[in-house]
């Protein structure tokens, strides 16, 4: 049977947040079925089915490997990495407030920037450092920020998007930064890993 | 009985279809016959989660099978039950058989 290739970004997600245990033998039975449905269907449903199953696996996975392995080792690892990002933003947004934009409302309009910018130099560390431990750093992240939310650290008013933007892009920034800059490695190296 | 032995809904589910399948079973398999079996849509990655969680507690065990090119290269795990599996299995149905003895028209009253 001649093998059409899968939509690339959801290969690239699930390469980078499965585990080593299971992911080339998971990604392997994702690629036979969407084969198999290439040629009873479109192309775009086959895809739209890869995309489905990349979504809906990828909280299980991320939930059972919270669950299971050594989580103690991926907690500290995580939580050594939140410490330099909160030393980095706190860095940073003292450097934004002293020498480019003293104004609060500039702050306000750059501190999103500068938090996204932290969380996805924390999330490629952390990666680099112990893949696994990445959805533990985006729990930090998640949990720390709406503590800061909660005890109302902004003073100026702000609308709910903002605080909701804080909360979701945050998080997402950590777990999906690795994968882009994953992917955006040269070919050859991926081929070599894939074999 | 130890409180570790009752089996989870979806970890039930998936040895009961590993059995169905008989011999050795790939994840892909497993999704088919629960989806063929039970109307359950579920996701490959809740499968394998299960399967991996099932290998630890000894209740199966897997091995590589050959790579394919439908598979993009990537070689086929095959599960199998063992019989602590097959001990768990019991266990679970003989605790849903005991809970479920004589509610039938107690249920049906309902």
């Amino acid at each position: 049977m001649k093998s059409s290739s899968p939509p690339r970004v959801p290969c690239w997600l699930l390469e980078f947040v499965l585990p080593v245990s299971y992911r080339r033998e998971m990604l392997g039975d994702l690629i036979e079925e969407y084969n198999l449905r290439t040629h009873s269907s479109s192309a775009l449903k086959s895809s739209l089915w890869f995309w489905g199953q990349t979504c809906r696996s990828v909280p299980s996975i991320l939930w059972s490997l919270l669950r299971n392995g050594d989580w103690f080792t991926r907690l500290m690892t995580a939580f050594g990495v939140f410490l330099a990002m909160v030393i980095l933003r706190c860095s940073a947004g003292a450097a934004v407030s002293k020498l480019i934009a003293p104004g609060e409302i500039t702050q306000v309009v750059l501190a999103p920037i500068v938090s996204l910018v932290t969380t996805a130099i924390g999330g490629c560390v952390v990666a680099r450092i112990r893949r696994e431990a990445t959805v533990f750093l985006a729990l930090l992240v998640l949990v720390s920020v709406a503590v800061l939310i909660a005890i109302k650290i902004c003073t100026t008013p702000v609308p709910w998007w903002y605080e909701f933007g804080f909360l979701t892009l945050g998080p997402t920034s950590v777990l999906v930064t690795p994968a882009v800059v994953w992917s955006l490695r040269p070919p050859t190296k991926r081929v070599v890993e894939y074999k | 009985m130890k409180r570790g032995e009752l089996l989870g809904s979806l970890e039930y589910i998936v040895l009961l279809a590993l059995v169905r399948l008989g011999g050795s079973a790939y994840g892909l398999l497993v999704l088919r016959e629960i989806a063929a079996r039970t109307g359950r849509n579920l996701s490959i990655g809740a499968v394998y989660g299960t399967l991996e969680r099932l290998e630890e507690k000894g209740y199966i065990s897997s091995s590589t099978g050959e790579p394919t090119p439908e598979r993009g290269g990537r070689a086929k795990r095959l599960f199998q039950l063992e019989a602590a599996g097959q001990r768990a299995l019991q266990i679970s149905d003989q605790t849903i058989r005991s809970l479920t003895a004589g509610l039938k028209s107690r249920r049906e009253s309902l």
